[in-house]
């Protein structure tokens, strides 16, 4: 085709080294920003030790550990069929409950779950946990969810601290849903919601979508 | 027949580095925008211990758009052609693999990725597809010399 080599090899070689470049570049800031910190601000529920979950009782037995993500609609359909006996063994501090909020759906569970730390913060995050799933928008990151959002809903369960407004606006805690991220991926879950009863799975297949046998799932591990 | 091919040829060579290499920067393009899933994705073949996977669901889709790339542009496309055979391949043993196991996993090829329902997997169109994909990759290799490229 063109006539002039020397010059094509100079442009092949400069595109080799520009793809190369944007490459490496890509990898190690992608490396950079996933990396997790035991530095980054995280709620005063949190224990890092339980994979920097969000702890509920933290004396209590057994340890229930749920991985979810604020807009996993599979984990709404749990939450709304079971959350309720789960809030109930919450509040009758009948287990230790870990929650992980996952974000790998993208942007808007990164801000639903840094609202839901906030709420953690104000001793509301059962609620705001519910509330989150009861308002969790059709399809997946569509703009729906935005701090503005967020912090109505919190008020809408009875947040109203100006501390609540600025930890949501100020996204408090979206860096330490990296830690969750990290430490999730290091306990292999691949898929939300995942339930482990002191750190066994429940049944994918049986015991997520039917009440009486979550309840009986709770029941052999000791909560009556 | 053989004059035949050595015409048709350096264009079969621009096709083919356009299908693998548009594959490619797709692949790596859906997956770049979330990495988290990713990683997800690349754990759930349960094949590496899990630092490891999570490396790959981080590298592996910025590998994908420079292969990619340097297919499209036609540059090293001895060398890309291979690697990006080399990918293929490798994707076919995991799935593959998953696929003997019994696990229930979306390939996560295009973004996605993770457990899913058992009824909603489809293993064998995915390798037949990476199956196809080789083929170019393997066809680059042998047949690197096409139109429109960087390589002289």
């Amino acid at each position: 085709m063109a006539t002039s080599n020397s010059g094509d090899k100079g442009t092949r070689n400069l595109v080799i080294i520009m793809v190369g470049f944007i490459v490496t570049v890509g990898v190690v800031f992608s490396i950079i920003s996933n990396r997790a910190s035991s530095n980054f601000e995280i709620p005063a529920a949190v224990s890092p030790t339980d994979g920097y979950g969000i702890v509920l009782n933290p004396t209590a037995t057994p340890k229930i550990d749920v991985y979810v993500d604020y807009q996993c609609p599979a984990c709404r359909a749990f939450e709304l069929m079971n959350g309720g006996y789960l809030n109930e063994v919450i509040v009758q501090n009948k287990a230790k409950v870990v929650f992980h909020p996952m974000t790998f759906i993208g942007p808007e569970s990164i801000l639903a779950a840094n609202a839901a730390a906030c709420s953690a913060d104000e001793n509301r995050f059962v609620d705001m946990n519910l509330a989150l799933f009861q308002n969790q928008p059709a399809g997946e990151n569509t703009g729906k969810w935005g701090n503005e959002t967020l912090i109505a809903l919190g008020n809408s369960v009875g947040i109203t601290s100006e501390k609540f407004k600025q930890c949501v606006n100020d996204g408090k805690y979206v860096k330490w849903t990296r830690n969750i991220t990290v430490e999730s991926g290091k306990r292999n879950v691949n898929s939300t919601p995942t339930i482990l009863i002191n750190g066994k799975p429940l049944d994918r297949n049986t015991e997520y979508g039917d009440p009486a046998k979550f309840r009986a799932a709770l029941e052999a591990a000791g909560i009556k | 027949m053989r004059d035949k091919f050595v015409l048709v040829q350096p264009w079969l060579t621009l096709l083919a580095r356009l299908i693998l290499g548009g594959v490619l920067i797709v692949a790596g393009a859906l997956k770049v925008g979330n990495l988290q899933k990713s990683a997800m994705a690349v754990r759930a073949y349960e094949m590496l211990p899990i630092w490891l996977a999570n490396l790959f669901g981080y590298v592996l889709p910025w590998i994908e758009i420079g292969i990619g790339s340097l297919l499209v542009v036609g540059a090293l496309v001895k060398i890309n052609g291979l690697l990006g055979a080399l990918i293929m391949l490798a994707f076919i043993i995991a799935i593959a693999q998953a696929w003997a196991r019994g696990l229930s996993i979306d390939c996560g090829c295009f973004g996605g990725g993770g457990s899913i329902d058992p009824e909603d997997t489809k293993y064998l169109s995915e390798i037949i597809r990476d199956i196809g994909l080789l083929g170019l990759g393997v066809f680059l290799y042998f047949y690197p010399k096409g139109r429109f490229a960087l390589d002289k």
